[in-house]
């Protein structure tokens, strides 16, 4: 932490030193920021920067500031629209767009930062030319510097692109979604017929409380507890049971490996929104295997032994709660394990040989063996794949939502009354918050807490790999 | 809160008469078709057009043909301008939730379910009907009409409504019931159970289930920030306490003759024989007259034995409608068109297309109309029916869950005051 | 001797118990997409008639609903320049982050790590009005741009399996005078087929998959711009599932068809991706 604040300090003391030291090219760099090239001579340089400043001042005129004055108040001019008959169309007021206040402002602040740092890089930069100059060291032509994005400075080249596109479809819209996580935005103020306007932590409040009319806080304890209970099964009975699965499959007792291996991988073929949905229907509440199960005798069985509520008359998979998070559990063991056997196949096969044949000739169990040298060996090698999925399981929109959605009806009245259902993960709650009742500030709070979610276990996860980095051992 | 209703007025303040909830929001006649102009409106519109008009229009999957058939006989009345038509898919049920979310995106002209109408005009996504205002509502009826006030909000004419069948009522096969049978709901669900088959209703859906509150008197209303009041936990206007609906509808929902189906469960219960009568609407006429033959009748909803009295179950009187976005850049135009997709010729051909029932009084009062027996059967249902349209959006998820509750048996056993005062409180949050 | 003959019976019994369980509800798709019954049939496991009319309808006789082969090119165009824009972010990121040694690469590794686990739907509005203020909205372009613009971030396995490429071989090169550019394209590029084949496949892919973003982005409500997945996912709405389900059972299969064939080939690359290249044959 301190280096860092030295190292600011350090930036700020040589813009200092340049802007104080430097000859009458470098100082009216400061207002004309090509002007510190052409004191040494550089013109196409000079000429590049000068017109860098010269769109970043445009755009604060024309965009910038316009937007950034209204983004304290996210707007005050409300929506107005009138007929004219004489020209029979519709005449609409200069209004604000609340969201694009708040869309144009991220940028804004954004596009200030950048020019910023480029600004002040850029001083520092041309006094290092004055004194270069006067030491009497070559300087780099324009041709060379340009030479120098393919070799020493080919990251710069090769980031730039794939940074921008980061930047702009993920950076904004995550700063965008904390920002909203402070406004009223929900379907009562939704622009462009009405303002949203800037409300501080409410929202926070409210996703921490629980009254007769505020029911977020005993939702969001539910979903949270079954987000988490839901990743950590989803994760460990695929990950173990594609492990188990390869085992089985991989020992040479098995006859025909690869027709069984091709068998269990077809349904990883067929895309989630299809062969989920699908199962949706197959164990519907009058679905294709509730009326097998009542025709051979098994509904009638469960409900014998009180797994199936008396007169229900059809086994409730996707219905009820239990059901329904011990199905959701099942399908995607169906659906994930074909994946780790996939992946765990291939881990078993590299194993050295020599460590488990000595462990033979040892006398160890085939148990033994898997416990101490295959189990290390795949937890050594897919340990941080394992973090990396459960935090994918944390988010897995899919399975739940093409599960559940409009099949699963919650009979929990206070999770109803905040639009949650029992079987939903943060995520999924989100979405319907934001597809269904526009409530957007709600959910953005929830977004945020799944940001938090997910960025302390990727710092988990991330020391695990950084530990085991083998980036310099192999090179 | 004050800024907000402030807002809210400001919105609607061209016509800002009294702010009442659903019973009464009569449109005013003429009251926006002044303006100063006294020519022809179609006439200006033309004059003040130059270039070709862009329109999207938006229907459902399966009105997809008439429509452009539309678009086109449309674009031929007026040859001196030159049209550019695109009809999308969006489905009647979910317009508003597609809308909502970007209306500038939305097509100049759409068509949805008059239960959208309140939040979609909240969201300023409707162009108030400024064009031949008054003639649009004496098509209807006049601006007593149901059609006319479930299309108008604080006095503004806001949507063009097409068809008045988005209500439910009873379809039975006559196979089983005679016509005697269908009026109390015990006596059918005696028969079903003693014939080893259903009648169905979805309970869990606060469309359907707010059948059994409005029947006993019950009062759903909506302020003017969009909030709902809701006395289901009280006692009704007609002395009937809320506690006594939720215990009927729970007898109901473990009586061995009843189940609880969702609209594409009923479709295949009826047509594989295990369903013989149930509560839907007219979109599954053609289905429930295929499956029964000879045998198919529809009529109004039966009477349910509530506190020991019969209760006639009520319904809703919905419309669908076609609104003109607010957005859009030919406004003009756009009302044109809506106007003339809901005209009685079209009307008429959307009924022999697809069975649906026109809001048009001249294409209603038709013979083929008339003798359709699930359209009378919704006229039958009207008198018990309110207006559609009463619903804020915290009203759906919990009347969702309540009735889950219900069609479940009330597993839990909770007290059902608790479950009405839970429900109120979601709704009216 | 017994023995010797019952156990391995035993585990193929096991072994076909669980595919069957596994292919069902494979089986049942392929059933059903056969199925002259056009809504969903409860009462029967295999169609009562079978015929080959849905793939026919799906091909023949496109309608606003079912416009397969418009929503099947849409989808491949789109899936194509994915991919090859996703596949060269994520080798420019991996080259960059193992390859070179720069101030801010192990910050820029760290930001990109927690950035690459945040999943897409939290934001999506935000997504959808940035693409709407540059005009992008209800465009293939605009697709390609939300499913590639972030994909650099996936560069943690490129980057493990550019980490097992002998330094050696990239330090002969610049002795003779190659710059850093030569080097990505002559000298690591060629040597890294499995990664770019797994890049490519699984970027491929994510189009096909995709309903969410695209049911917002493509709002015009006109069919013919649809997707795969929107349009499939449209046949199950409350008014057309009851005529459309068995033609959406076809459409599953025909989608299924070429993505098992890139997953047969992806298959030998898969372990590797995974495991961040650590495991060597």
């Amino acid at each position: 932490m301190k280096s860092v604040v030295k190292k600011i300090g350090n930036i700020f003391r040589n813009f200092g030193e340049s802007v104080a030291k430097g000859n009458l090219w470098v100082k009216l760099s400061l207002i004309i920021m090509g002007a510190g090239y052409l004191g040494v001579g550089q013109v196409a340089k000079a000429v590049l920067m000068t017109v860098v400043e010269a769109v970043f001042v445009l755009y604060m005129l024309l965009v910038g500031v316009p937007y950034l004055s209204k983004f304290g108040t996210l707007g005050t001019v409300q929506y107005k629209s009138e007929f004219n008959f004489a020209t029979m169309k519709n005449e609409v007021n200069n209004y604000d767009h609340s969201f694009m206040i708040l869309l144009f402002g991220v940028i804004t602040i954004i596009l200030i930062v950048a020019f910023l740092c480029i600004y002040i890089a850029n001083m520092i930069y041309v006094y290092k030319l004055q004194k270069r100059k006067e030491q009497g060291i070559v300087i780099n032509s324009f041709k060379k510097d340009l030479r120098s994005l393919f070799n020493e400075r080919f990251h710069i080249t090769i980031l730039a692109l794939p940074v921008m596109g980061v930047v702009v479809f993920t950076i904004v819209p995550l700063i965008i979604m904390i920002a909203v996580a402070f406004t009223n935005y929900d379907q009562n103020h939704m622009p462009p017929a009405a303002l949203f306007t800037w409300t501080g932590v409410e929202n926070f409040k409210n996703l921490i409380t629980t009254s007769t009319t505020i029911t977020f806080g005993y939702s969001f304890g539910k979903v949270i507890v079954w987000t988490f209970v839901w990743a950590f099964f989803a994760t460990f009975t695929t990950y173990f049971g594609g492990i188990l699965m390869a085992k089985f499959i991989n020992n040479p007792k098995t006859k025909v490996q690869k027709l069984w291996r091709t068998l269990f991988v077809v349904t990883i073929a067929v895309p989630q929104f299809v062969s989920l949905l699908l199962v949706r229907y197959f164990f519907a509440n009058t679905g294709i295997v509730n009326t097998i199960c009542s025709q051979i005798g098994v509904t009638d069985f469960l409900t014998k032994i009180g797994l199936v509520r008396e007169g229900l008359g059809y086994i409730p998979f996707l219905s009820s709660p239990g059901w329904a998070h011990f199905m959701i559990i099942m399908i995607n063991i169906w659906v994930g394990v074909p994946y780790q056997m996939l992946i765990a196949t291939g881990v078993l096969m590299n194993i050295p040989n020599d460590l488990m044949e000595s462990a033979k000739i040892d006398g160890a169990s085939s148990f033994q063996i898997f416990k101490s040298i295959t189990m290390p060996y795949m937890l050594f090698v897919t340990g941080p794949s394992l973090i990396t999925q459960f935090i994918g399981n944390i988010n897995n929109f899919n399975v739940i939502y093409l599960l559940t959605q409009d099949v699963y009806k919650t009979t929990d009245q206070l999770l109803a009354n905040s639009s949650a259902k029992e079987v939903d993960l943060l995520v999924t709650w989100l979405f319907r918050l934001t597809s269904e009742q526009y409530n957007y500030k709600m959910a953005s709070v929830i977004g945020c807490v799944v940001f938090v979610i997910c960025a302390i276990f990727t710092l988990i996860a991330f020391r695990r790999m950084t530990a085991g980095d083998k980036e310099e051992s192999f090179q | 809160m004050k800024k907000k209703l402030l807002a809210v007025l400001m919105a609607t303040a061209l016509v800002a008469t009294a702010l009442t909830g659903c019973g009464d929001k009569k449109p005013q006649d003429g009251g926006n078709n002044g303006g100063g102009s006294a020519s022809d409106p179609v006439e200006a519109l033309i004059a003040s057009t130059d270039g070709p008009v862009t329109l999207s229009v938006w229907a459902a999957e399966e009105d997809q043909d008439m429509v452009k058939g539309w678009c086109d006989a449309f674009a031929a009345q007026y040859p001196e301008v030159t049209f550019n038509f695109s009809v999308g898919v969006q489905s009647e049920s979910t317009a508003k939730d597609t809308i909502l979310t970007d209306p500038e995106a939305a097509a100049d002209v759409y068509s949805f379910a008059g239960d959208q109408l309140q939040d979609l005009v909240r969201a300023g996504a409707l162009q108030p009907v400024v064009i031949h205002t008054d003639e649009v509502i004496a098509r209807v009826g006049g601006a007593d009409s149901g059609a006319a006030q479930a299309a108008t909000v604080n006095g503004t004419l806001y949507a063009y409504p097409a068809t008045a069948d988005n209500g439910y009522f009873m379809f039975y096969n006559k196979e089983y019931f005679t016509e005697e049978d269908v009026k109390t709901l015990d006596t059918m669900m005696k028969i079903a159970a003693d014939n080893g088959k259903k009648i169905t209703m979805q309970y869990d859906s606060g469309w359907y289930n707010l059948s059994f509150f409005i029947g006993a008197g019950f009062e759903l209303t909506l302020n003017e920030d969009g909030t709902n009041n809701c006395n289901w936990n009280g006692t009704s206007a007609d002395g009937i306490a809320g506690v006594d609906v939720a215990q009927a509808m729970l007898d109901i929902a473990t009586n061995p003759g009843f189940v609880s189906l969702t609209d594409a469960e009923f479709v295949t219960g009826i047509k594989e024989g295990s369903i013989i009568a149930g509560v839907n609407g007219t979109w599954n006429a053609t289905a429930a007259a295929e499956a029964w033959g000879d045998n198919y009748a529809a009529t109004c909803l039966p009477t349910y034995t509530c506190a020991g009295k019969q209760v006639q179950m009520a319904s809703v009187a919905g419309y669908k409608m076609f609104g003109v976005n607010a957005y859009t850049a030919n406004s003009g135009w756009a009302m044109l068109l809506a106007e003339y997709f809901t005209d009685e010729a079209q009307q008429i051909q959307r009924f022999e297309l697809r069975e649906a029932g026109p809001a048009n009084v001249a294409a209603a009062s038709s013979p083929a109309v008339q003798a359709n027996p699930a359209i009378a059967a919704l006229a039958l249902q009207s008198q018990y029916a309110i207006l559609d349209g009463c619903e804020s959006s915290n009203y759906w998820s919990p009347t969702e869950s309540f009735g889950a509750i219900l069609a479940g048996g009330n597993a839990d056993g909770t007290s059902l005051q608790t479950l009405l005062d839970n429900m109120v409180d979601g709704i009216t949050q | 001797m017994m023995k010797k003959v019952v156990k391995p019976i035993i585990r193929h019994l096991v072994l076909a118990l669980l595919a069957v369980i596994w292919l069902i509800p494979i089986v049942w798709l392929l059933a059903t997409s056969f199925s002259s019954y056009q809504g969903i049939n409860i009462s029967h496991f295999f169609p009562e008639k079978f015929t080959f009319n849905n793939y026919l309808m799906l091909f023949g006789a496109a309608d606003t609903v079912a416009q397969f082969p418009r929503w099947f090119m849409n989808t491949f165009v789109i899936a194509i320049f994915t991919c090859i824009i996703s596949t060269c972010f994520v080798l420019m990121v991996a080259y960059a982050t193992s390859c070179m040694r720069f101030k801010a690469r192990k910050p820029l590794m760290n930001v990109g790590i927690i950035l690459g686990m945040f999943p897409g739907v939290l934001s999506m509005i935000a997504v959808y009005f940035v693409l709407k203020s540059i005009g992008l909205t209800n465009s293939h372009f605009g697709m390609v741009l939300v499913y590639s613009a972030g994909s650099g971030l996936g560069y943690l396995i490129a980057k493990g399996f550019f980490d097992t490429i002998p330094v050696s071989l990239r330090e002969a090169a610049k002795l003779e005078g190659a710059s850093e550019a030569t080097i990505f394209t002559k000298i690591v590029i060629p040597l890294s087929g499995p990664i770019i084949v797994y890049t490519v496949i699984s970027s491929f892919l994510s189009p096909w998959m995709d309903f969410v973003y695209a049911k917002l982005i493509l709002n015009s409500g006109i069919s013919t711009d649809w997707t795969v997945a929107i349009g499939l996912y449209n046949m199950l709405d409350r008014s057309l599932i009851n005529t459309y389900f068995s033609r959406f059972c076809a459409g599953g299969v025909l989608v299924s068809i070429p993505i098992s064939a890139l997953f047969v080939i992806m298959q030998k690359f898969y372990v590797e991706g995974v495991t961040g290249g650590s495991v060597k044959g």
